[in-house]
């Protein structure tokens, strides 16, 4: 008897523990919806590593206390560790439709924000005879190591790798979070933390498979890119997309068929996201880097096979990115016969604001919040 | 479990360390892991053992009054304290006491309901003893209440926490806040310890599993 009534309380927590299953879906699939989609594509072909998004992100929204060591815009050169350091080795998103464990990325893996003598070498009466230099011994930081790339001597290779948040589809930070405090905003689809209900227990943090959320010492809570909503509300491009001297941030609706975004991503299909295969379907979209040709043994150019191997792309990007770096390549031959490439003249972008969707407002103009 | 009437002094029973407490009726409970399944996150559920859940798997509670405020002192053995956030991957410890915030039957393993919320008194190492008051109605939606009328005081040594929790019987301005206890009657009441060094956090403690019936003297 005794063992029946254990086996029927057993039934009945495992109903109980489906039902509750059932009940966190529907919230999380609520939390998850949005009517439309911003996104952006960076081209990596501009992307010149000049860190002034990174900066312009810097300025406008992590200076505050908690937030040093936050960069919620970075551009790390490829291949390398990236940041946090080895951020592509510490799990996350989903396997087959299930979560997968994270790592959670120390203060060490993103770097320290060094504080400089500036005081001594500037107005110290020391600029002859003292360097400038972070103080304690850093051995990493948020770029720490700039163009190292990889390859061999001739030929060697590197490119720049602008990240942000990627504003997932389906983020594995929003599923992560027991307290339901991470939501896509319904009109934009930009995913948030709600700092009222974030308590900082930074399961976000470990799930999120690209590693783009912080974790705020000072207030005890998670941060992560906001994708300027309150720019993007008032028809403002996003800081690190109008500040890129490089015209490669595009910014737009996914749905928008007349925007940049939409024709490079959609029509085009020349825009990837980012390690496809951690399933959390990124709104950050890429232009893969097309490869200068290799020497060969002699010296010679070999324009058989690229510089950046495709097997360091295909993990990157994924399988699709040898058709689309065809495409771009067949684009490129068709403007050198003399024709016309409307792909191509979308990723120049003459007009600088053609890249910018409905985006295009200059800051400047609006008015400036009351305090 | 019984919650004796006292009359020593607030500063007194405040104090963990207090000869008083040595007077004070305890009983040491067996605590567990919360329920994997239960964990309102797929990601949790996917990414955690529940055997490795609720390190801590024994609480010593005590509970007194005197007539107009209650005091709990909870102690439990830990190798090491952990007490501040000092890096991304580090959490401190903590112990909380439920217990129905307006009586009925909440689950406890549930955090209450919307129907029926619990109230949590949450202490964690990191807090420097200001308490948090919070409210449940169900996994994950604890809330603090601006206003918090508990007090704690936390001592560890020799491979122990020890805690004391107070707050007056009745507050009766917070009553959609804080549960209101009254000398001469009955509470159900529960008790969670986090093991910071486990990784423990949100709903991943040891808990006493199910409801306790404390009785406060008349």
């Amino acid at each position: 008897m005794a063992e029946q009534d254990a086996a029927q309380l057993q039934l009945q927590k495992e109903q109980r523990a489906k039902q509750l299953a059932e009940e966190a879906k529907s919230i999380k699939a609520k939390l998850r919806y949005s009517k439309r989609q911003v996104a952006m594509v960076f081209d990596l072909n501009k992307c010149l590593g000049c860190q002034t998004c990174v900066v312009a992100c810097k300025t406008l929204w992590t200076r505050d206390e908690g937030m040093e060591y936050m960069w919620w815009a970075t551009v790390n050169t490829q291949p390398g560790k990236g940041t946090p350091r080895d951020w592509e080795n510490m799990g996350g998103g989903f396997r087959d439709e299930e979560p997968e464990a994270g790592k959670l990325p120390v203060t060490s893996d993103f770097g320290e924000a060094w504080e400089f003598n500036y005081e001594e070498v500037f107005f110290g009466g020391k600029g002859n005879s003292v360097h400038l230099q972070p103080s304690g011994n850093p051995d990493w930081g948020p770029n720490w190591d700039e163009d190292q790339g990889g390859g061999q001597y001739p030929n060697s290779f590197y490119f720049y790798l602008p990240r942000i948040c990627n504003h997932c589809t389906h983020p594995a930070c929003l599923e992560a979070c027991p307290r339901n405090a991470i939501y896509k905003r319904e009109e934009d689809g930009i995913v948030v933390i709600s700092e009222e209900r974030c308590k900082g227990y930074r399961f976000c943090m470990e799930a999120c498979p690209y590693k783009k959320i912080y974790f705020n010492h000072a207030r005890v809570l998670s941060q992560k890119c906001i994708f300027c909503y309150p720019r993007v509300e008032k028809g403002v491009a996003p800081a690190c997309a109008r500040q890129c001297p490089g015209r490669l941030r595009f910014v737009g609706f996914l749905d928008d068929e007349n925007g940049p975004i939409y024709k490079l991503v959609k029509k085009w299909e020349v825009a990837l996201p980012l390690h496809p295969e951690r399933n959390t379907e990124p709104n950050v979209y890429y232009v893969p880097p097309i490869s200068p040709p290799r020497f060969d043994a002699d010296g010679n150019i070999d324009e058989s096979k690229p510089r950046i191997p495709t097997a360091y792309l295909k993990y990157l990007f994924g399988d699709k990115v040898e058709a689309t770096l065809d495409k771009l390549k067949a684009e490129m031959a068709k403007t050198k016969a003399g024709g016309k490439s409307e792909i191509l003249d979308t990723l120049i972008a003459y007009e600088w604001k053609s890249l910018f969707g409905p985006f295009t407002k200059d800051p400047a103009e609006l008015e400036p919040r009351k305090v | 479990m019984q919650c004796k009437k006292v009359t020593a002094s607030r500063e007194k029973l405040l104090d963990p360390a207090a000869t008083e407490w040595s007077s004070i009726p305890g009983e040491s409970l067996t605590m567990a892991a919360t329920p994997l399944a239960n964990q309102p996150s797929e990601y949790i559920k996917a990414s955690r053992d529940e055997r490795q859940i609720g390190k801590v798997k024994s609480l010593m509670v005590q509970s007194a009054h005197n007539g107009s405020e209650i005091f709990f002192r909870l102690t439990w053995g830990d190798q090491e304290a952990d007490t501040k956030i000092t890096d991304n991957n580090i959490f401190p410890d903590g112990c909380g006491i439920l217990m129905p915030l307006n009586g009925g039957d909440p689950p406890i393993e549930e955090m209450g309901t919307k129907d029926f919320p619990v109230n949590a008194w949450f202490w964690r190492a990191d807090f420097n003893d200001k308490a948090h008051n919070t409210v449940a109605r169900g996994l994950g939606t604890t809330l603090f209440s601006e206003k918090c009328p508990i007090q704690t005081k936390s001592l560890f040594g020799q491979g122990a926490w020890a805690v004391v929790f107070t707050r007056p019987l009745a507050v009766p301005d917070q009553k959609e806040e804080t549960a209101q206890l009254a000398a001469g009657k009955a509470i159900k009441v529960g008790f969670a310890v986090w093991e910071g060094s486990n990784g423990e956090r949100a709903g991943l403690k040891s808990f006493s599993k199910e409801w306790r019936e404390l009785t406060l003297d008349a």
